[in-house]
């Protein structure tokens, strides 16, 4: 018989008899109350909002530094300066040591300090032992206000980004990644917009000298500490570091500015000779400011239901389960802040089936506006986002990260004490309804790069082929040299 | 000078206060362990803090466990775990059962046909046994009846039902992972809902049905495709180690290769179930906010029931001693970069300690290679070492990535330099001071983050015991600067090395 082998012995005397069905297995109540955000929010006397989440299970500390600004602030001929200040804050040094001396007084404390600049948030870390806490943190203000920006690291680090560069069209994902975001918000755009050995070339100290002064100053900050620290301490030595910050207080504009590029649907392809097509198809969203609004929990359910919520959810379940034609495959609907976010769907399939696990995606983006989700897809949706909430404030790092996160993008801390409430009303209808507003398969991009020769005819069993998907026309998008991304001929 | 001495002397003292705060030399993790009549062994680190529990266990099997002919089964295995039950993902478990018989025996008749078409592609008359335009009409015809089955038996199915139960009960990270020594199964759920794990996996190792078994193969297909034929360097990181490991299984990949993921049998899985995931080679962990003694009762009554078996089989191959070098020559989309991999030793070997502090000498911003390829010399974007301490083996590996116009043989040339200084020239106190610093903060990093702690557990006990995770602290702060210059000497012998470079492809050139 096929699994006689696996016929259950009994052999414990079991106490209570174990239940046939997981279904029903009675649990205990877990009462969670989101945490009072009034017990870790602070604010130093010069404005600059500060979250401590206190914990001394370990001796460890973690701090956060976060500013408002980021690459949307340099100039167009200069891209990348925002971000090569980042780095070169954490690698060149400080007025009192040159940059290996810098590494090795933190190394030494086996310390961890980083700093980065990115399009719209720039930021430094650093994670301690107690023990090392004072001194780790003499060693991270002073980068942060008197970074040295040391010519020959600066060197170094362009040459290293230039190798970076290099590297652009080898990994199938790094082509897709830009690709799709120049064709949803352009080339030129802040948060799109590539660098070119052009622009590396032209960046001098003197620029990250000056990003340096106008933009990473304390008028831009959300901090943030967890970890094994009295909250009343930290505070005043934040004042200390924070508080006689010289020159004027600038705040960068806020937030960045939005796209004009108008994306233009239909489907895209880069030519590179792999076995397997990787897609991206969507589309942009609004950006997101209402955080009050309801349709944001009934787009986190319907998102869920379709790409989002792994096996339980349609996207995963018939390109991947069903049918064995991926990996991955997955959708996502990103809320954004600070600019349009975009719903996408992803995945990866062997050449000639690219075409048919296409198809499925866009049947399922078509079925969610047309059909109500099922009661029981519903619930598992609710369920899981209900009872996985109390994750974002499980852990000190996590409680001061959600809340110095509300902060930064200027949402109300209120949000989160409706957020299951709001979840729990989501009905059939609402999901329906937020589908037929939000996704828009007339918009949709389609983005693959692979073997064009094997996608384009689909699979031998004749089930799709990309004649029958957008209109059965496709633009084929060169590839970029890597160092100054025009087209190689 | 003064500054730097004042700062040591800080440090001493500031790690001594460290030490009392947890209350011994280093910091350990309080693990309570027990075992059953079965065999199987359970470790528990209660985390009052934690309003979860991340659960999980492991195998002791990976792809060293295997064969020619069943590369893969072991991750192949991994998949087949999520597919349910007598009880659940399925409406009539008896048709389900017998229409999985019925598609087995299809399969039984497809194998013979492949037979005969590897037959046919040893005679060259057919480029690839397995393409679509070559099957012979019994084969089209032969798949179509297993579709049918394949059919019926999806109006019977509950889809994934497994990961629709968790997932409405608030679990999340719901995953596996299988390397050459183990393969791990992990989850975390609500910390009142900690019996839901012992129903759901005690009922998929008591009475699991691999459905779907033909059609996952495409999915790991796929996977085989993403992670290895459509990266940079993927494919030539399969054969350096094809190249590195002579006589180990570790020479192939875990995701096994293609011709042998077309053949498996239903048969072949179920013996592999029988042998490798009997509960005497499991090991469970649980790290968050449950009550220890109600643990052990859920243990006892769940997974008591389960049969203990004979041990599974050792893997008896050793590696065999190098005999000369190996060098690969590669041309791909990549950056330029070389691999230099020695033999070392594997997982708890005495030797494996200093290893370690060896690579945490070259290692980091202020370390040597960082310093020396990256910042004086030029020659390198990134430089890195690493020992890979496995079950059965070990090996030590040096890896850099070139900048400008340096070549692959420049770096090896200078990683080798920074081998020979360390085997040759003394080496500083305080550097040795730092790595040590690093080990006994990160004594502390491991044990915060439940599910971190959990895969750790699950991890070391794998490959051969977790009490690993609390010696090894103080096992390698006692390593000294003697000990890591004799590894080097020992283990990183220039003439038993196997070096892979890696060049750019030119612009143009055909793959």
């Amino acid at each position: 018989m096929t699994a006689g082998w696996v016929l259950p012995i009994l052999l414990s005397a079991a106490p209570q008899p174990i239940p046939t069905r997981p279904e029903e297995l009675r649990f205990d109540e877990l009462r969670f109350d989101v945490p009072d955000p009034a017990r870790y929010r602070h604010e130093l006397p010069n404005g600059i909002e500060v979250y401590v989440a206190p914990d001394s299970t370990f001796p460890l500390v973690s701090l956060r530094v976060q500013l408002r600004q980021g690459s949307y602030l340099e100039p167009e001929n200069k891209v990348g300066l925002a971000g090569l200040t980042g780095s070169l804050i954490r690698a060149g040094g400080t007025e009192n040591f040159d940059p290996a001396r810098f590494d090795e007084e933190v190394e030494f404390r086996a310390a961890a300090i980083s700093a980065f600049g990115g399009d719209s948030r720039a930021g430094a870390n650093l994670d301690c032992i107690t023990p090392v806490l004072d001194q780790a943190m003499d060693l991270f203000f002073e980068m942060l206000r008197h970074p040295r920006f040391d010519e020959t690291r600066l060197e170094v680090e362009k040459e290293n980004l230039l190798e970076a560069m290099r590297q652009r069209n080898d990994d199938p994902g790094d082509i897709l990644g830009r690709e799709w975001d120049w064709l949803l918000e352009g080339e030129t755009f802040y948060r799109s917009r590539r660098m070119t050995k052009d622009h590396l070339d032209a960046i001098a100290r003197e620029d990250l000298v000056r990003f340096h002064e106008k933009y990473w100053r304390p008028e831009n900050m959300v901090v943030t500490v967890s970890g094994d620290v009295d909250p009343a301490k930290i505070l005043a030595k934040l004042d200390s570091y924070l508080l006689d910050w010289p020159g004027e207080g600038v705040h960068a504009d806020w937030p960045p500015p939005q796209p004009t590029h108008e994306p233009h649907p239909g489907a895209y392809h880069v030519e590179k000779d792999i076995p397997q097509g990787t897609v991206v198809l969507g589309h942009l969203v609004p950006r997101w400011t209402d955080w009050e609004s309801p349709e944001r929990a009934a787009l986190q359910i319907m998102d869920h239901i379709l790409g989002g919520g792994g096996f339980t959810s349609r996207i995963t379940k018939r390109i991947r389960s069903d049918e064995g034609l991926a990996y991955d495959a997955s959708s996502s609907f990103g809320f954004d802040a600070l600019g349009p976010g975009s719903f996408t769907v992803s995945f990866q399939s062997k050449n000639d089936t690219v075409a048919l696990a296409t198809d499925i995606a866009l049947e399922e983006i078509e079925r969610i506006r047309t059909e109500p989700a099922s009661d029981e897809e519903i619930a598992i949706a609710k369920a899981s986002l209900i009872e996985t909430f109390p994750r974002r404030f499980e852990s000190a790092a996590q409680i001061a990260g959600t809340y110095a996160g509300d902060a930064f993008i200027g949402r109300s801390h209120e949000y989160w004490k409706n957020w299951r409430d709001q979840v729990r009303a989501v009905t059939a209808d609402d999901v329906l309804r937020v589908a037929r507003k939000y996704l828009k398969p007339d918009a949709i991009v389609f983005l693959v790069v692979g073997k064009w020769e094997e996608i384009a005819p689909g699979d031998a069993g004749g089930r799709a082929s990309m004649k029958d998907l957008f209109g059965g026309e496709v633009t084929h998008l060169p590839l970029r040299d890597p160092l100054t991304l025009k087209v190689i001929p | 000078m003064e500054r730097a001495a004042a700062i040591i002397n800080a440090l001493a003292l500031a790690l001594l206060a460290a030490d009392s705060v947890a209350g011994s030399e280093v910091a350990k993790v309080p693990v309570e362990s027990f075992e059953l009549a079965n065999g199987m062994k359970f470790l528990a680190v209660v985390r009052p803090e934690l309003a979860t529990v991340s659960a999980g266990w492991v195998a002791r099997v990976g792809s060293a466990n295997e064969r020619p002919g069943i590369t893969g089964m072991s991750h192949f295995f991994e998949h087949m775990m999520f597919k349910g039950s007598r009880t659940l993902g399925t409406r009539d478990i008896e048709r389900d059962l017998e229409i999985i018989h019925e598609q087995e025996q299809l399969q039984d008749q497809m194998r013979a046909i492949y037979r005969e078409q590897r037959e046919r592609y040893r005679l060259g008359e057919i480029e690839d046994p397995f393409a679509d335009e070559v099957r012979p009409p019994e084969l089209v015809e032969l798949q179509k009846r297993f579709d049918a089955l394949t059919g019926e038996e999806r109006e019977l199915m509950v889809k994934d039902e497994y990961d629709r139960i968790y997932t409405a009960a608030g679990a999340s990270g719901i995953n596996a992972f299988t390397s050459e020594d183990v393969t791990v199964y992990f989850l975390t759920v609500p910390a009142n809902k900690l019996e839901l794990w012992f129903w759901m996996e005690s009922d998929r190792l008591l009475s699991p049905v691999f459905r779907e078994f033909y059609s996952e193969r495409d999915v790991v297909h796929e996977e085989r495709r993403l992670r290895t034929e459509s990266t940079p360097t993927g494919e030539f990181d399969e054969v350096f180690d094809a190249m590195f490991w002579q006589s180990h299984p570790y020479s192939w990949p875990v995701v096994g290769w293609p011709s042998d993921l077309r053949s498996y049998s239903l048969d072949q899985a179920r013996e592999y179930f029988e042998t490798y995931y009997a509960p005497n080679n499991l090991t469970a962990a649980l790290v968050g906010n449950f009550d220890l003694d109600e643990a052990r009762a859920l243990a006892e009554r769940y997974f008591g029931r389960l049969r203990g078996r004979e041990p599974a089989p050792d893997v008896v191959t050793l590696e065999m001693d190098p005999r000369a070098e190996k060098r690969m020559v590669a041309e791909c989309d990549c950056q330029p970069q070389v691999e230099i991999r020695y033999h070392s030793v594997p997982f708890r070997h005495r030797d494996s300690y200093a290893l370690e502090v060896l690579a945490g000498l070259l290692n980091g911003r202020s370390g040597r290679l960082y310093k020396s390829l990256v910042l004086e010399r030029g020659l390198a974007a990134d430089a890195s070492a690493s020992q890979d301490s496995r079950k059965y083996a070990g090996a030590f590996s040096l890896h850099a990535e070139a900048k400008g116009g340096a070549s692959p043989s420049d770096l090896e040339r200078a990683l080798l330099e920074e081998i020979r200084k360390i085997v040759e020239e003394p080496i500083p106190e305080r550097e040795l001071q730092k790595v040590k610093n690093q080990i006994t903060a990160s004594a502390y990093q491991r044990l915060s983050g439940g599910f971190h702690l959990l895969i750790q557990l699950l991890l070391y006990d794998g490959l051969g015991d977790w009490e690993y995770l609390n010696d090894w602290a103080e096992t390698t702060l006692a390593v000294g600067g003697a000990d890591v210059k004799r590894v080097a000497e020992r283990y990183l012998d220039p003439e038993e090395r196997t070096v892979g470079l890696y060049y750019r492809e030119p612009e143009g050139a055909e793959p």
